[in-house]
């Protein structure tokens, strides 16, 4: 894993969550691009690798979201990454079905447990349930396995050879 | 044994981190903010890049819009001198002729970029480029278009967090039909709870924040009323609904009210 591309890579990716995928919304949905990495990242990489970044990410995650509790992305992304990674040395997700299928059953479980986890601190997590726990999933899993080939190129990750 | 040692250290990353998780959900908000606010202000510049051009991509602005927006502007300015006016008049008419200050006059207005918006159901916030370097405090209203957006929530060094008045968590004073009130944010709009319908309040009328002695010395426009209808569960109260009179998610820059600057 080349960890100085992968810290500019999830910089850059925070950035534009924060700011440009707003254009893209469709009636307040929008992808996350941050779950499609926990995905690509899970899948294309070792186990302890994909715990690292699974972790990393949901930092990221944490962070552009200003005002709300810090928390509990960080541990619904990586645990549901690093249960994506176990998952995957039993499971191969190569094809792009999959893999949206794999990004949208990720996102639907990352999102349930940042809800519990924000309940769990007393704030309210999301103002609509429905748009996190379905709406953003099924964006980020239509548009998910199209960003994995530029993701690999970047990450210098050899897709067919894993 | 090789693998044995590999998956007892994966099992101590994966609690290691999952604590530090846990550190950070149950560490008091002020101080997992701050990260927050270190990442906002590191990359200020692309981010609020990012939020122009999604501006301007979801929204080809029109003349008409352009003119519609300075008029709004205008008629806020119009509704604040009018408050101010008739309050200077009431302070005349008590001191009769005894000296008293104009009320904006030492007033320090603070100019700062919006970094970013978050307005939703639930939670509206904007993230400023000023903090408390320039003076910025919690507590302290902010301007836009002339007219009250909310108020300074949480502040770094370099940056700040303004509560907007539709937040769910805001209550601000206000002046409605010429009473003093509460309103409750309620996502993109507001509440003003418990006004009895013998008072005359119709759509359109002006909704001012409240003086605050050290944060706001004269009442300013805040919204209009948007609805107006009696209150299903208590027909002898309003059921009032107020809309901000700025188009907040349009907002490029706002200005707060420091009342007594230190310099």
């Amino acid at each position: 894993m080349r960890w100085f591309r992968f810290a500019v890579f999830i910089c850059l990716v925070a950035v534009l969550q924060a700011s440009l995928v707003d254009t893209i919304a469709v009636t307040n949905i929008k992808p996350d691009l941050l779950l499609i990495l926990l995905v690509f990242f899970a899948i294309y990489c070792s186990t302890t690798e994909a715990i690292i970044t699974s972790f990393t990410i949901g930092f990221a995650a944490d962070i552009i979201v200003v005002g709300s509790a810090m928390g509990p992305r960080i541990i619904s992304f990586g645990l549901v990454g690093t249960a994506l990674a176990y998952l995957h040395r039993i499971i191969t997700i190569r094809k792009m079905p999959y893999q949206s299928l794999a990004i949208f059953i990720t996102g639907f479980l990352a999102g349930a447990l940042v809800y519990l986890l924000s309940l769990l601190k007393g704030q309210p997590a999301t103002s609509n349930i429905f748009i996190s726990l379905f709406g953003i999933p099924l964006y980020s899993s239509v548009v998910g396995p199209f960003l994995f080939l530029p993701s690999a190129w970047w990450m210098r990750i050899k897709k067919r050879k894993m | 044994m090789a693998r044995k040692q590999t998956e007892v250290s994966r099992a101590m990353l994966l609690t290691w981190f999952t604590l530090a998780g846990l550190i950070f959900l149950f560490a008091p908000q002020t101080l997992t903010n701050k990260f927050q606010f270190t990442f906002t202000r590191i990359f200020r510049w692309p981010l609020s890049i990012g939020r122009n051009f999604t501006l301007s991509a979801r929204t080809q602005q029109p003349l008409t819009d352009i003119i519609s927006r300075r008029e709004s502007q205008y008629q806020n300015h119009i509704a604040n001198l009018r408050e101010e006016l008739l309050q200077e008049r009431q302070k005349v008419k008590k001191l009769s002729g005894l000296y008293n200050r104009y009320v904006w006059e030492g007033v320090k207005f603070v100019l700062a970029d919006v970094i970013t918006v978050t307005i939703d159901k639930l939670s509206g916030k904007l993230i400023i480029n000023r903090g408390q370097i320039d003076g910025l405090a919690k507590g302290q209203f902010v301007l836009g278009d002339n007219s009250i957006i909310g108020t300074i929530s949480e502040v770094s060094s370099r940056t700040a967090q303004v509560k907007l008045i539709t937040d769910s968590t805001s209550k601000i004073a206000v002046k409605i039909a010429g009473v003093g009130r509460v309103m409750q944010g309620n996502g993109n709009t507001a509440k003003v709870p418990l006004l009895p319908i013998r008072y005359k309040v119709k759509t359109g009328d002006v909704v001012l924040a409240d003086k605050k002695p050290g944060f706001l010395d004269a009442p300013v426009i805040a919204g209009k009323v948007a609805q107006c209808k009696r209150d299903d569960e208590n027909p002898s109260l309003w059921d009032i609904t107020v809309k901000p009179v700025c188009d907040i998610e349009r907002l490029k820059d706002v200005a707060v009210i420091i009342m007594n600057p230190q310099e």
